[in-house]
């Protein structure tokens, strides 16, 4: 820790409870019945949200999942115009068009999550692509879950950037479900980085619960791809506290994995750690805690606030050109 | 057995009327040439009588239906008597004997009739035959199955003409009530406002304007007529016992001049130009209802008595609705006199077929200079002539015109 | 003007847009050292190296989802499937990212992209290479399908469909590669949503598009021959649709009928018939015909695959049927 600056540290913890507290309220609006549709929560997993954007630029590139309000607020996301699409509002990231599964904001370098699985990862390497073709060192970050790991795109991707030695830092999530199925019962390695050997590239396995692991194993990676020596894959095993969506009971869960997912708490123990070796004191981190859940309440204020879409916005923005003769027949 | 009421047929060309009021409720009991209901034709409002004694047994065609002639209306019968349901009016000829008594359990007839009968037509052929007056419901057609299509419309458009151009007038006539529909708006109603059917009259006028306006390229020629000779010349018949009315020496005037300039009494009928013999002047009527236009045949033929007495005649029996069907047919140049109503000058709209009608207007006082240089009062009228200006031209018009105000500025040679 | 083949056309309509713009890539199975099954990239690699024409593995599920991440970076994908009927391994980058990634940022990104794919029946190539399946890209909201028929078409539709900032799926027709035809030299574009009389005619109007844009004027002469004048409006572009041309055509003929190679049940002319019956139903002077492939799998064998798709005889026929004649 002591290698580290007093801020960063900080901002990784900070990161990660504006995460939490955006989940948490989400949630609370969603269970009060104020969202449409569907959200899933990555309440459990904010170190590997937090730790891998950390060893981003600005000018890098994230790809991310259904999973993935977390990825893009710690990507930069304004929590305002994120919360007011998960309201389906005229004022968020996609003007209600997206909702929660599809929200993007591609001046911040987020090429959007994804509503389906795996779906993100050639995208990812075709972003890697661009950066090889225009000669520029932005490298992109690919988030996605250890049950896409089983689809095609996974495999067809790695095999890609590997041959060509793309940009892409790959970062499965592995929290050990793809909705209500354990990855064992349809995989057979122990760990999902040990595909990296197929490809031949470099493949680790990392405490995702532990934001500092996760921002070394992935910085280490980042770097190698900046340096044009092609994709890495870094796996983070991570916990997901909620079930698959919000409100899924997970009854298909045993309860030992609620009870290890809460010792793993990656913020409470970060802050123990941060108090013990005196990087912080209670006051300072309570203060990040309150600024933190300022910003949330106010994001939500902004989105409960804000107008619905009118109703003829449904017909734009679904060509670039011709739009209305398109649309209409 | 019940006997029954049917559709009168009131007059050659009427096709089906309109139920208007219904006088007698089901269960009235009725006496032969008592009325029962009030129907509505293209001209006409008539009475439809009982004939039979007896109770009215049932209403079939309600208020504010349309129905052929001879169409079903209702029933006459004992009280407690029995009617079937009613079959399909059938057309049956216009002297048939007096409604044939339907047996109860037997409906009688199966013929559909034409209007009601399912014709396979494509949407363009029936397009094509409303847009040229053809009645498609007469034409066989070659398409599969039988479907009239566009080129069967075509081929009777072409063939009809040939075959009998006055038919085909009557035909495109006749079928011109029914052919046009107006657009619905689906107008906002606003407190106070009531709707009603747009029928009878109303509804023909409504159509022979529209067709009227939308087929002919109309110009309309005012001129200014001094009848002070004409009016001093009305005084002194009028002093001698001879009461004309000035619309009497105008109709006068313009039968005379007609027959001068016979180039005025023509009629378009497709790419055929019908050149009128008879001089058979339409006198527009206004009615409460609506507008009537009967027909003084010859009128060039008759002298001024009798032309007057004709006139008075229609205009009296058209205002009490007892013209006969025929009496308002047969129009070659029609005239339409606003002058009592202190009118100026208007735009009379052409009664087809024929390719030109005179509006005449108030008289009013002017001062002229007289060629001694004095001034003096005089009398001034204006006509104005609308016309067709596919079948008429300018100068052809304004010649007639010269004629007509030249005889009513010369009174004398009304007369002679 | 200069006499080519239609694949020809193809190749110098791309090379004059990878000229122009060097966002321009290519990539494919087979595109780059071969130059591309029907020669298309020939040459190609030389002249703009392995970044800008690619040859990707056989992962059409990974490339064409990569196109998709490279247009949202800015550059203008040209992805080629070997075949039409490869889109079932790829259908996802296609229908649930590309064509919906615009809308789904509410308009934050464009993806210029063209797909483009050799389409049809006749070269006995069986089940799993002889569709065409433009019916299905129509059904996609946020695609564009464009289906020349002609050389001079092609060329000038393919680079108005690189030069367009939405995806667009180019369907070209197998049979017309070798086809040698009059193109004109220079640049020129033709724009997509332009339908193209090929044919003026005042009995009939057939609508249709590629490959059966030439059985359909085939057809047309032998019905003139027989005193009926059928003018076929080659569409060009399925989406944008050309509404005007063809309004303007049914309301001057009265009669319509749609020649397409692709399968009857859900086809395109099944559409057209249902919109032109809504549309335009009072200048109709018979029901809307449709002459299309059959609803089976393609076969193989020469005899059954000739029953499989309409030729220049079944539109004769139609037309007879269609105007009672």
């Amino acid at each position: 820790m002591a290698t580290y600056e007093k801020d960063f540290l900080l901002r990784l913890y900070g990161g990660m409870v504006r995460v939490r507290r955006f989940e948490e309220k989400a949630a609370d609006c969603f269970t009060k019945g104020m969202l449409a549709g569907n959200i899933h929560l990555c309440i459990g997993q904010e170190a590997s949200v937090v730790g891998s954007n950390a060893a981003l630029r600005p000018t890098d590139y994230i790809t991310s999942t259904h999973r993935g309000h977390g990825h893009l607020l710690a990507k930069g996301a304004d929590s305002k115009k994120m919360m007011a699409e998960l309201f389906g509002k005229s004022t968020g990231y996609c003007h209600g068009k997206g909702g929660s599964m599809h929200a993007a904001d591609v001046s911040l370098g987020i090429l959007g999550a994804n509503g389906i699985v795996g779906a993100g990862i050639p995208i990812a390497t075709g972003s890697g692509m661009a950066s090889k073709i225009k000669g520029t060192d932005e490298v992109t970050l690919c988030f996605f879950g250890d049950s896409a790991s089983n689809q095609g795109t996974f495999h067809e991707s790695i095999n890609m950037a590997a041959a060509w030695k793309l940009p892409v830092v790959y970062l499965c999530e592995n929290n050990h479900y793809g909705v209500s199925t354990e990855i064992h019962r349809v995989t057979n390695t122990e760990n999902l980085s040990v595909r990296a050997k197929a490809y031949d590239i470099p493949g680790v396995t990392v405490d995702g619960c532990d934001v500092l692991a996760v921002y070394e194993a992935v910085k280490t990676a980042v770097e190698r791809a900046r340096a044009g020596e092609g994709p890495s894959l870094v796996e983070n095993v991570v916990y997901r506290w909620q079930g698959h969506y919000c409100g899924d009971p997970a009854v298909y869960r045993p309860k030992e994995y609620l009870e290890e997912a809460h010792a793993h708490d990656p913020i409470a123990n970060f802050r123990k750690k941060l108090l013990a070796d005196g990087t912080a004191t209670e006051a300072e981190l309570d203060a990040i805690d309150q600024q933190m859940a300022d910003e949330i309440e106010a994001a939500y204020e902004f989105a409960d606030s804000s107008p619905y879409p009118d109703p003829s916005e449904a017909f734009t923005d679904v060509y670039s050109e011709d739009n209305e003769r398109c649309v209409a027949r | 057995m019940a006997t029954e009421i049917k559709m009168p047929q009131l007059g050659l060309t009427m096709e089906e009327g309109t139920v208007e009021r219904w006088l007698k409720a089901e269960g009235d009991a009725v006496k032969a040439g008592e009325p029962l209901l009030e129907i509505t034709t293209d001209k006409l409002t008539n009475e439809v009588e009982a004939e039979t004694d007896g109770v009215l047994l049932k209403i079939v065609a309600p208020e504010g239906t349309d129905v052929p002639v001879q169409g079903l209306l209702g029933y006459i019968g004992q009280p407690g008597e029995q009617v079937g349901e009613p079959a399909p009016a059938a057309p049956a000829a216009p002297a048939a004997a007096p409604a044939a008594a339907a047996a109860p359990a037997a409906p009688a007839a199966e013929t559909v009739p034409a209007r009601d009968r399912k014709i396979r037509i494509s949407p363009l052929a029936r397009k094509i035959a409303r847009q040229m007056g053809v009645d498609y419901t007469a034409v066989a057609g070659t398409g599969p199955s039988g479907r009239i299509i566009k080129r069967d419309i075509l081929a009777a458009a072409e063939a009809a003409p040939k075959a009998a151009p006055a038919a085909q007038k009557a035909a495109a006539t006749a079928a011109a009530p029914t052919g046009t529909a107006f657009p619905v708006k689906n107008l906002e109603l606003m407190e106070g406002d009531t709707v009603e059917k747009l029928t009878g009259m109303r509804k023909v006028v409504a159509q022979r304007m529209y067709t009227s306006a939308v087929e002919i390229p109309t110009v309309t020629q005012t001129v200014k007529i001094d009848v002070t000779a004409l009016l001093a010349f009305r005084k002194q018949l009028k002093e001698a016992g001879h009461p004309f009315s000035v619309n009497d020496l105008v109709l006068k005037a313009v039968a005379k001049a007609l027959r001068q300039h016979p180039e005025m009494l023509v009629s378009l009928d497709g790419e055929q130009i019908i050149r009128r013999a008879h001089v058979n002047l339409g006198m527009a009527v206004a009615l409460d209802t609506g507008l009537i236009v009967p027909v003084i045949r010859d009128a060039d033929l008759l002298s001024l008595e009798a032309l007057s007495a004709t006139a008075k005649d229609l205009a009296e029996r058209a205002r009490t609705n007892q013209l006969g069907a025929d009496e308002y047919k047969g129009s070659t140049f029609t005239v339409s006199n606003l002058g009592m109503f202190g009118v100026e000058s208007f735009t009379p709209i052409i009664n087809q077929p024929d390719a030109a009608i005179l509006g005449v207007n108030c008289t009013e006082d002017e001062l002229v200079m007289e060629d001694d240089g004095t001034i003096a009062k005089h009398q001034v009228m204006r006509i104005s002539l609308t016309f067709d200006h596919r079948l008429l031209d300018g100068a052809v018009a304004a010649k007639f015109e010269m004629a007509v105000r030249e005889l009513l500025e010369h009174p004398m040679d009304i007369l002679l | 003007m200069s006499t080519l083949s239609i694949s020809k056309a193809i190749r110098e309509g791309l090379h004059e847009e990878m000229v122009r713009d060097e966002n321009v890539v290519v990539l494919g199975e087979d595109m780059a050292v071969m130059g591309n099954v029907f020669a298309i990239t020939q040459g190609f690699l030389d002249e703009f190296g392995p970044n800008r024409v690619i040859d990707t593995p056989i992962s059409e599920s990974g490339f064409t989802g990569m196109a998709v991440g490279m247009a949202m970076r800015g550059l203008r994908p040209v992805v080629e499937w070997m075949y039409d009927d490869f889109i079932t391994v790829c259908l996802d980058p296609v229908m649930n990212q590309a064509a919906k990634m615009r809308y789904m940022t509410g308009g934050q990104v464009k993806i210029p992209i063209v797909f483009r794919a050799p389409i049809g029946a006749g070269r006995r190539n069986a089940g799993q290479h002889s569709q065409c399946l433009e019916a299905l890209f129509t059904h996609i909201p946020g695609l564009k399908v464009v289906c020349p028929s002609t050389g001079a078409d092609a060329k000038g539709l393919l680079k108005s469909a690189i030069r367009c900032d939405d995806p667009v799926v180019f369907l070209e027709h197998k049979l017309l590669y070798a086809k040698k035809e009059q193109i004109p030299d220079g640049e020129y574009l033709i724009p997509l949503g332009k339908a193209d009389v090929k044919r003026p005619g005042k009995d009939l109007t057939i609508l249709t598009w590629s490959r059966q844009v030439y059985f359909s004027l085939e057809a047309a002469e032998t019905l003139a021959a027989q005193g009926i004048d059928a003018e076929v409006v080659d569409l060009r572009t399925l989406v944008p649709l050309d509404w005007e041309a063809i309004r303007a055509s049914v309301q001057k003929t009265g009669n319509v009928m749609v020649v397409e190679e692709g399968v009857r049940r859900g086809g395109v002319g099944a559409e057209l018939a249902a919109e032109i019956q809504e549309e335009l139903f009072d200048d109709l002077d018979a029901p809307v015909a449709r002459v299309a492939g059959a609803n089976i799998v393609p076969p193989f064998s020469p005899p059954l695959e000739d029953v499989m798709f309409p030729h220049p005889a079944d539109i004769v026929a139609a037309a007879h049927k269609l105007l009672a004649k």
